[in-house]
Parts: C-alpha cells; structure tokens; sequence
C-alpha cells in the first residue's frame, strides 16, 4: 500500500488517535520517511509524527565487533568468577591454616626473650581482642606504615580498630611483635578482607 | 579425509537459523549459536537503547550488558514467546536502568557534558538527510529529558520503532491502557519541553496535539 501526500496528510489525525490499521500505519511512516515536504508538515503537528521518520541511526560492523568482544570478554570475566565462587571457601581455609603455621613458625624461629608469650598473645587476639589494646591500635597502625623510626612498643600485638585509625581495612589485625623495642621490628597485618 | 569440525561451516548454519532457534542452540551450550546471535541483534539493540540513553558509546554499553544478561539467563528464556519480545525487554529495562543511573550522575556532575557532548555530535559530518535526521533525534534527546524512563521507552518502541502497544505491554511488563497512558503523557511532555526549546514550533497549526486520554 502507497499513500500520495494529500492521502498522507489527511491520515495525520487518524495516526495520532491510533485509529490507522497496522498497514496504513506502515505506509503513513514509509511515505515520511521518504518525503521531505510531508516530513515538515508532519513535524510541526506532534511529536509522535515529528519523530516518526527519524531513521535509526546505522551501527557500523566495527560497532557490532566490539560488541562482540565486549560479550566475550563479559562471558569469560563470569565463567572465571564462577570458578572462583566454588573454590573460594577451600582457599579461605588453606589460607587460614597457612597463618597459623607461619605464626607457630615465627614464635619458634625468632629466638626472643618470650616467643612463647607473644604466640600466646597472637592467637589470643583473634579471640578477645582485650579493651587495653585499644588504645595501641592507632600507634600500631602508624608503625605499620613504616614511614617513620621504628616505634618502640611495649605491647607484643596490638587489634586493629577500623577504617578511622588510617588506610587498612575495619577487619584487618595488626600483630605488633617487638619484645626489646629494637630492630628488627616484626609488624604483621592479617587482613581478613582478602580472599586468600 | 573428512573434515570434522569447520567453525566456518558451523557459522554458516548457524545464520540460516531462526532467532529462536539460536537461542535454543545457544542454550544447550553453543557458543557459535550464541554468537550469531550477538551479531545479528546488537543493531537493533544498539539502534533502540541509542534513543534512550543519552550518547552513543552508552548503547554499545548497554548492548553489551544485554547480551551478557541473554546468555545468564538463557535458561529462563519461554521459547512459547518471541524471542525478539524477550530480548526487547532486557535491553529496554537495561537502557531504561542506565538512564535512571545516568541521570542521577548527570545530576551528580551538573549537565556540562551532555551540552559538550551535543555540540560534538553537531559538529559531525553529515549528509543533509542525515544532519536532518540529527537534529531530530538531539531534539528528542534534549526534550526526553523530562520523561520518565517508561513513558520514553513506550514513546521510542511506539513511534521511532513501530511496535504495537500489546508487545510494548509485553516488553514493558504493563497493561496495554498502561501503554497508552504512557504514550499520552510522553507526547503532552514532548510538546511543552520542544516549545520551551523552540518557541512556536507547534503553534502555527491548529491541532493542539495533545490527542485524546486513553483508558
């Protein structure tokens, strides 16, 4: 079906009040788009003429390419957090049991005065963080920093309180193990955050 | 010898498909299948989500997100229904999402660049019926502004993309008087956001426009 203008422009109204059957719509629109004169008489009617004829704008086949890769790399990026997902718990847990030999390896390697009781205290922390070591914590974050000497420090570990005291993280622990106040400092942060 | 595997072969087949075949093929787990989907529907993806998201590179965004959303839930996918209905509605409640997002980050960061952005586009080259076109479709996104993002939705799947109202009901999740409401509401908008940017444009012609509330 074809329409001439006079035909098209005495269906402006029927189209507005949707009273145009599915093939008069179409040849309305086929005659806007391909008749300039029509087009402005339309555009100055309504909006819904004035953007009828606007023709979409044409995707490249470069536009469709990128696309593509994008969906690949998008497919692949999830098929790995998948795999993850599923790994992750087993992980946490060789992660966790890896921290807890390292600090028996610590506690017996080093050789200070009170190995032992610094141990003690380690694994004490991860339990009941006790209220005096509150007060520590910012000064233990601070020398974990390392951006300045070494502060001596009296408490063997110190809990880390949360994000105000600096950049770590509210759930990463602090161990601050310097028994003599010398060097070499040990300054360990657990953070418990990564997934490790 | 025999071949037994050609990707090129398999793609070939795979454009003499239906799109629902596609899709099914791509649900039991072929990438080629999906694939060909991809390439034969980001055009009228981008072509849609580009009249509702305010700037090119954000419907290629867009596209992309609506195919990573295709694949996800493939499974999900009622193959009694059309295909093309379904992926409508993923990339139209996509765009409209991001257009709700964009917005808010339009108004995070005030408008400076959607005028850059408007200028940029004006500046392109085009050819008469083109820039035309243009100019058209910079109207409809300086004047959209005001829509929400389901009367412009219905706005674009109506008029710019020739949908009947029962699929725009399909694709927007509403009621068909839904549909028209939102219709009457975009165009009533429409027209008083365009006369505030080009005073007197509708009003040298005697039909007010606004049409006729819809039940």
């Amino acid at each position: 079906m074809t329409l001439s203008c006079p035909e098209t422009r005495a269906r402006f109204a029927a189209y507005l009040d949707e009273e145009l059957q599915r093939e008069e719509r179409s040849a309305l629109r086929a005659h806007l788009a391909a008749c300039a004169s029509c087009r402005s008489e339309a555009g100055a009617e309504d909006p819904a003429l004035l953007f009828a004829s606007v023709a979409p704008e044409p995707v490249s086949a470069e536009d469709t390419a990128r696309v593509l890769a994008s969906v690949r790399a998008g497919i692949a990026l999830k098929s790995v957090e998948r795999r993850v997902r599923v790994i992750a718990p087993v992980r946490r847990f060789a992660g966790m049991a890896a921290a807890v030999a390292a600090a028996a390896l610590l506690a017996l390697t080093v050789g200070s005065p009170a190995p032992p009781r610094a141990a003690t205290a380690l694994l004490a922390a991860h339990a009941a963080p006790p209220e005096s070591s509150k007060a520590d914590a910012a000064g233990a974050a601070a020398g974990a920093n390392a951006t300045g000497p070494a502060r001596p420090s009296t408490a063997p570990f110190a809990e880390a309180a949360g994000p105000a005291k600096g950049r770590l993280p509210a759930d990463a622990t602090i161990y601050d193990w310097n028994p003599g106040g010398g060097q070499p400092r040990v300054v360990w942060i657990v953070d418990r955050s990564l997934d490790i | 010898m025999e071949l037994v595997y050609s990707e090129a072969r398999v793609r070939r087949e795979s454009e003499e498909l239906s799109d629902r075949e596609l899709a099914l093929a791509a649900r039991a787990g072929d990438m080629v299948a999906f694939e060909a989907l991809v390439v034969r529907k980001t055009p009228a993806v981008v072509s849609v989500a580009r009249r509702i998201v305010p700037n090119a590179e954000d419907s290629h965004d867009v596209a992309q997100m609506v195919f990573l959303r295709v694949w996800e839930q493939l499974d999900r996918y009622d193959e009694q229904f059309s295909f093309n209905t379904w992926l409508s509605r993923i990339a139209t409640n996509l765009a409209i999402d991001f257009l709700r997002s964009a917005r808010s980050r339009e108004r995070a960061h005030g408008a400076t660049l959607h005028v850059v952005r408007l200028r940029e586009e004006a500046t392109s080259g085009e050819t008469s019926r083109a820039a035309e076109d243009g100019e058209i479709a910079r109207l409809f996104r300086q004047a959209s502004e005001r829509l929400t993002g389901k009367q412009k939705a219905a706005f674009v799947l109506r008029e710019m993309e020739d949908k009947d109202t029962s699929e725009i009901a399909a694709i927007l999740g509403c009621g068909e008087s839904t549909v028209r409401n939102h219709l009457f509401n975009a165009r009533r908008i429409l027209k008083r956001e365009i006369e505030k940017i080009c005073p007197g444009f509708f009003a040298t012609k005697g039909r007010n426009g606004e049409g006729k509330a819809r039940s």
